[in-house]
C-alpha cells in the first residue's frame, strides 16, 4: 500500500495541528485576563416573567435544524471550544462529557472524557446520557459520529466557527439552546469591545508581512490558510499575513520567495526547544533557505506561546487576538500588562 | 452443480474426530468472543445486564433494571458491531482460502487480484463528494461505491486475464496488480487532494468496524453469508483445483468456468465486506494458512474451520480495537494474530506439529 506514505504524513500532521491544540500546557503559556466579567454573571435570565424558551429550533453550522425540547442538563462537549463556550455560559456544571484535551477552564479536569486521543468513543456518549451534544464540524467530529449520534436519536449540535463573527454566532446560538441568552449577548458585547480596542490600537502602524507557523515539517510549513480564521486574526491585528494554500501548505520556495518581515513561531507553544528566542533563532536559520529571510537576519523571529487560544474559537479567542497584536506590535501595547 | 455427481470423492482430510474438534472448537471461539464483545466495552456495564439486555431485546423476557442508554449502547453499538465482525471476518477468511486455492499461492488474500484498490476508490470519491453521505438505511453512498467498485474491478481483471486459452492464474495476477496499481494511484492522487476529509479517508482506508449498524448488517450480511454458502458449497472443486488444472480437468471440473465461479463468488463477499468495513488485513491471509496449519488442506473441512475462526478473530480483534482507544483494528488482527501464526509455523517446520 504504496499510497500510504504521503497521505499518512499529512494524517499525522493533521493530528498534531489540531491534536497538539490542546495536550501541551507549556511552560510561560500565559492567558491573559483570561475570564471574562461577564461569566460572573449571574444564571437567573430565565427566572422572571420571560415566555417558556422552549423547545427552542436552532440551526447548527452543519446547516442541520435541531430542536432542543426542554434545557439541557446533561451536555456532552466533543471540541474543547464547545466547553469553553458552555462554561462562559455558566453552563459548567451541565457537562457531562468533554475531550481529553480539555484544559480550560480548569474545573473540566473533573468531567469524564468521552473524546479520547481525537477519537470519539460512541458508547461512552450514550452512557452519559446526554440531552445535547455539541460536536465540531469539518470533520473534527467525523461525520460519521455525528450521523451514527443523530441515528440514535441524541440532538447533535454542529459548531464551526471560522470567523470571529461566526464565533459571535455560536456564542449566541449556544445561549438560545441553552436559556442563557442574557449571558451570551454580553459575553459578544464584552468580547466586541476587546477587539474594537485591539483594532484601535494598531491602527496606523505598518502592517510587517508575517509567517505564522503552525507547524514546521521537511521543508514545508503549514501556516494560516489562505482566507482562514487564522489569517483574519492576523490582519485583525495588524499584519499582513503571508498565507499558504486553502490547507496552510506554503512550500520553502514560495516562502522564500514571499520573504516574510516577521516570523510567529506558534510550534514554540508545544516545543519548549523553540520557546527561548535565540535557539529559535538558531533552529530556523538552519532549516534551507530561512538563513536568507529578512525576518531571520533581522532577528524577528517571535516565539509565540499563546497557540492555543489563538487556534481555538472559543471565548478566549480575543485572548489570541490580543497575544497576536501583542507580539506584531509590542510598541503598541503597555509592555506591564 | 451438474458436476458434482461426476466428480469422484476427494475427501482426502483427517478423521471425523479431528474435524468434530476443529469445527466444535472454531464454534465456541466465535461464541466465546462474541459474548466477550457484547459485555466488554469502555461504559462499564455490567457483563450480567449485557447478557439480559440481549435476552430481553431476543425473547421480551425478565424485567428492564437498566437504564435506556445501556439498551443503546448493548443493542445498537456492540451488537450490530459483533454482528459485523463475524461476518466480515468470516468472508474474508473463507474468500482468502479461495484465492490460495484457486490461485495455489501463499500469498493471496481476499484483495490480490483488485477488490481492495476498486472499493478504496470508490469509496474515497464518495467521502470526497460534496453530497450528504448518511443516504438510505444507513446504507451511505461510501458503502455503495465501494461495493460496486470492488466488484466492478475484479470483474474487469477477468476479462482483462481472460485469452482464448482460458484464463492463466499467472495473467490473472499480474493484470489484477496492474489494475490495483492503477486504480491506488487514483486514490493517492484523491487522498492527496482530500483537504479536510483526510481523516475521514484514511480511517476509512484503515479499515473500521466503528460504523457498525443493524441496517449496514441487514445489506451486507446477506450477501456474505449467500457467497460463503456457495463457497462451502463448492469445496470438492477447490480439492480438485488443488491438484492443478490439467488433473481437475481430468476429474471432470470445468476449469475455467470454475474459477470465473470461484473468483466471482470470492470477490462478492470481499467486496461486502470491504463496503461495511473498509480494508482489514490480515485476516484473509493469515487465518487460511493458520487453519490449514492444524486442518490439512481439505476444503471441506478447511472452509467452515477459516470460516469460523475468521469470524473468532475479526471479533476479538474489534473488541481490542475498541477497547485501546479506537485504534484501526487491522493493526489489532495482526497484533494478536501474527505472533500466534509465527509459533504454529515454527512449529510445523520443526516438524513438532501434525503436518499433513
Amino acid at each position: 500500500m504504496a499510497f500510504h506514505r504521503p497521505a499518512f504524513l499529512r494524517f499525522i500532521t493533521l493530528l498534531l495541528l489540531f491534536g497538539l491544540s490542546a495536550c501541551a500546557t507549556t511552560p510561560g503559556a500565559a492567558s491573559p485576563s483570561a475570564s471574562t466579567a461577564d461569566s460572573a454573571q449571574p444564571a437567573s435570565a430565565a427566572a422572571s416573567g420571560e415566555p417558556p424558551a422552549f423547545p427552542v429550533t436552532v440551526t447548527d453550522d452543519a446547516g442541520r435544524e435541531v430542536v432542543v425540547s426542554a434545557e439541557p442538563q446533561r451536555i456532552v462537549s466533543l471540541a474543547p471550544s464547545n466547553t469553553e463556550i458552555v462554561c462562559a455560559l455558566d453552563a459548567c456544571d451541565r457537562l457531562v462529557g468533554v475531550t481529553d484535551f480539555d484544559d480550560y477552564p480548569p474545573e473540566v479536569a473533573d468531567v469524564d472524557d468521552v473524546v479520547i486521543a481525537a477519537t470519539v468513543d460512541v458508547e461512552l456518549v450514550v452512557a452519559a446520557e446526554p440531552d445535547l451534544v455539541l460536536a465540531a464540524g469539518n470533520e473534527l467530529t467525523p461525520t460519521a459520529v455525528i450521523d451514527q449520534l443523530d441515528g440514535l436519536g441524541l440532538p447533535v449540535l454542529v459548531l464551526y466557527p471560522e470567523t470571529l463573527d461566526e464565533v459571535y454566532a455560536d456564542i449566541q446560538l449556544l445561549g438560545s439552546a441553552l436559556d442563557r441568552g442574557a449571558q451570551a449577548d454580553s459575553l459578544v458585547a464584552g468580547m466586541e469591545e476587546r477587539v474594537a480596542d485591539v483594532v484601535a490600537a494598531v491602527d496606523g502602524a505598518e502592517r510587517p508581512l508575517t509567517l505564522y507557523e503552525v507547524f514546521h515539517a521537511e521543508g514545508t510549513t503549514y501556516t494560516a490558510g489562505e482566507g482562514s480564521f487564522l489569517a483574519s486574526l492576523l490582519e485583525l491585528a495588524g499584519a499582513e499575513p503571508l498565507t499558504g494554500d486553502a490547507q496552510g501548505v506554503l512550500d520553502a520556495e514560495t516562502l522564500v520567495a514571499a520573504d516574510p518581515q516577521l516570523i510567529l513561531l506558534g510550534t514554540a507553544s508545544y516545543d519548549p526547544s523553540l520557546a527561548d528566542a535565540e535557539t529559535a533563532l538558531a533552529t530556523v536559520s538552519a532549516r534551507p533557505g530561512w538563513g536568507e529571510l529578512d525576518a531571520v537576519r533581522d532577528g524577528a523571529v517571535v516565539p509565540y506561546l499563546d497557540d492555543i487560544v489563538t487556534t481555538r474559537p472559543g471565548p478566549r479567542i480575543v485572548d489570541g487576538l490580543e497575544a497576536l497584536a501583542r507580539a506584531i506590535h509590542p510598541d503598541r501595547f503597555d509592555p506591564d500588562r | 452443480m451438474s458436476a458434482t455427481t461426476a466428480v469422484p470423492s476427494l475427501a482426502f482430510g483427517p478423521s471425523a474426530g479431528r474435524s468434530a474438534l476443529a469445527i466444535g472448537g472454531g464454534a465456541l471461539f466465535v461464541l466465546l468472543a462474541a459474548v466477550a464483545a457484547v459485555t466488554l466495552g469502555t461504559s462499564g456495564i455490567g457483563a450480567g445486564d449485557a447478557v439480559a439486555i440481549v435476552v430481553h431485546r431476543l425473547t421480551g423476557l425478565g424485567p428492564v433494571t437498566w437504564p435506556a442508554s445501556a439498551e443503546t449502547i448493548v443493542w445498537e453499538l456492540r451488537l450490530p458491531r459483533v454482528v459485523t465482525g463475524m461476518v466480515v471476518g468470516a468472508g474474508l477468511a473463507c474468500a482468502g482460502t479461495v484465492f490460495q486455492a484457486l490461485l495455489r499461492n501463499p500469498m493471496a488474500d481476499p484483495y490480490i487480484i483488485g477488490p481492495a484498490a476498486g472499493a478504496s476508490l470508490g469509496a474515497v470519491v464518495a467521502l470526497l463528494l460534496p453530497v450528504a453521505t448518511a443516504g438510505w438505511l444507513g446504507i451511505g453512498l461510501v458503502q455503495a461505491l465501494a461495493f460496486a467498485g470492488g466488484l466492478a474491478t475484479v470483474l474487469v481483471v477477468l476479462a482483462v486475464a481472460r485469452g482464448r486459452a482460458g484464463t492463466p492464474v499467472v495473467t490473472l495476477l499480474l493484470a489484477g496488480y496492474a489494475i490495483s496499481s492503477l486504480l491506488s494511484a487514483g486514490v493517492a492522487l484523491l487522498i492527496f487532494n482530500s483537504g479536510e476529509r483526510l481523516a475521514a479517508v484514511i480511517g476509512w482506508l484503515l479499515g473500521s468496524l466503528a460504523g457498525s449498524s443493524w441496517p449496514r448488517v441487514a445489506v451486507a450480511a446477506p450477501l456474505i453469508v449467500i457467497s460463503f454458502t456457495l463457497l462451502l458449497l463448492r469445496w470438492r472443486r477447490l480439492n480438485a483445483l488443488l491438484l492443478g488444472e490439467g488433473p481437475a480437468a481430468h476429474l471432470g471440473i470445468e476449469v475455467e468456468r470454475e474459477k470465473r465461479i470461484l473468483t466471482v463468488l470470492a470477490a462478492l463477499a470481499t467486496s461486502a465486506a470491504v463496503a461495511v468495513s473498509g480494508t482489514i488485513g490480515f485476516v484473509g491471509l493469515v487465518v487460511p494458512h493458520l487453519v490449514r496449519l492444524v486442518v490439512g488442506p481439505d476444503h471441506r473441512l478447511l472452509l467452515p474451520a477459516s470460516l469460523l475462526y475468521g469470524a473468532g478473530l475479526l471479533v476479538l480483534a474489534d473488541l481490542g480495537a475498541r477497547l485501546a482507544g479506537g485504534v484501526p483494528v487491522g493493526v489489532v488482527t495482526a497484533l494478536l494474530g501474527a505472533p500466534f501464526f509465527l509459533w504454529l509455523l515454527r512449529k510445523s517446520v520443526t516438524g513438532v506439529g501434525d503436518r499433513r
